[in-house]
């Protein structure tokens, strides 16, 4: 499976996660991170959130809006929605394949 | 505890996520692996910063080679092309304002090569830096000789400026080479030099003035070329105005 955003390193998956988290509306700093540790049970640190919000802001997949006090939230755009699709697709393949490779059938 | 660990990200950081940042830090308790990963942060963020920065520099390093060796290339060819006309006695010029736009011309090339060759050099530095070298030896042989030649005279001086031109056309059939397979530059231009290079012996072998008339043209014709290049290459390549 390639990965979609390979520069990003060790902040790949944290990105998707707060791509995902986006994808329902925007959303601050500290909800992304409630959220993301609500989904997978994991918490997000707020200094890697922040390494990768400053990512994927600099790639122009979340734009930051204008902040409520000292939150500001950040909104998912047209390029990030297209590359967290493309990476969707990409781990649902990856996903059907290692199922049929361990002989187990979907549902 | 949290203006110390907001105090470990660069400047340029804070001010863009300093106040976000603090709140989300005023909204947590912090733990140790809170701790740890904002250290981890600040040190990716000094790290990025310092990456951009050595960008930044390495790219104005390029680009005003880029210009430079451009605007030396078309100077160059055209102050050559110049001392041809001059030279060729069809003009009531001294000789030595020709000769001095020779030694003018030589010089540029050399100024243009280096330019050049300082940009080219990230795809093939080796073969870069050897045209260079060659180039470089053969002209400023030449350029010693020829003045050696005007002033004192002599038949050695002739014979050694026939030299340094040898090494400096080997040189130029090499950055040829180099400027063709990197296609950092145009290889249209690229493909004249080394017509421009190897022309010359034919014109010897063969005693024919029209190759000799063919090989200036193509030598100064793809100078002038690489240089227009070169100078286009260093233009945004979007429009910097707002929409």
């Amino acid at each position: 499976m390639e990965p979609t955003i390979p520069e990003f390193g060790r902040f790949a998956e944290p990105s998707l996660l707060i791509l995902v988290s986006l994808s329902d509306g925007p959303k601050h700093g500290y909800a992304i991170m409630t959220d993301v540790e609500q989904a997978t049970g994991r918490p997000l640190g707020p200094g890697t959130l922040y390494a990768a919000l400053a990512r994927l802001e600099e790639r122009g997949m979340i734009e930051a809006l204008t902040p409520v006090d000292r939150r500001r939230p950040y909104r998912l755009t047209a390029v990030g929605a297209a590359n967290l699709t493309e990476q969707l697709h990409g781990l649902s393949a990856f996903a059907r394949h290692g199922l049929k490779q361990l002989g187990v059938t979907e549902p | 505890m949290r203006t110390l660990l907001i105090r470990c990200y660069p400047a340029a950081w804070r001010e863009r996520y300093g106040d976000e940042f603090a709140s989300i830090l005023d909204e947590r308790p912090l733990g140790p692996f809170d701790v740890a990963d904002i250290l981890l942060g600040a040190l990716d963020a000094r790290l990025r910063l310092r990456d951009r920065r050595a960008d930044v520099i390495e790219g104005k390093g390029f680009s005003m080679s880029l210009r430079i060796g451009g605007i030396a290339a078309i100077l160059g060819a055209v102050s050559l092309a110049t001392a041809w006309f001059l030279g060729s006695g069809l003009f009531a010029v001294a000789d030595t304002f020709a000769g001095f736009l020779l030694l003018l011309g030589l010089g540029l090339l050399l100024v243009a090569v280096a330019g050049l060759t300082g940009f080219q050099a990230r795809t093939d530095p080796v073969a870069s830096w050897a045209a260079f070298a060659l180039l470089a030896v053969g002209t400023i042989i030449a350029m010693v000789a020829f003045v050696g030649a005007a002033t004192l005279g002599g038949d050695g001086y002739w014979n050694l400026g026939t030299l340094g031109l040898l090494i400096a056309i080997f040189g130029t059939l090499l950055f040829a080479i180099v400027t063709y397979q990197t296609a950092a530059l145009s290889r249209g231009a690229a493909l004249l030099l080394a017509a421009g290079s190897v022309l010359p012996f034919a014109a010897m072998v063969s005693n024919l003035m029209i190759l000799t008339v063919a090989a200036l043209v193509c030598f100064l014709l793809g100078w002038f070329l690489l240089g227009v290049q070169a100078i286009r290459l260093d233009r945004p390549a979007t429009d910097p105005r707002p929409a």
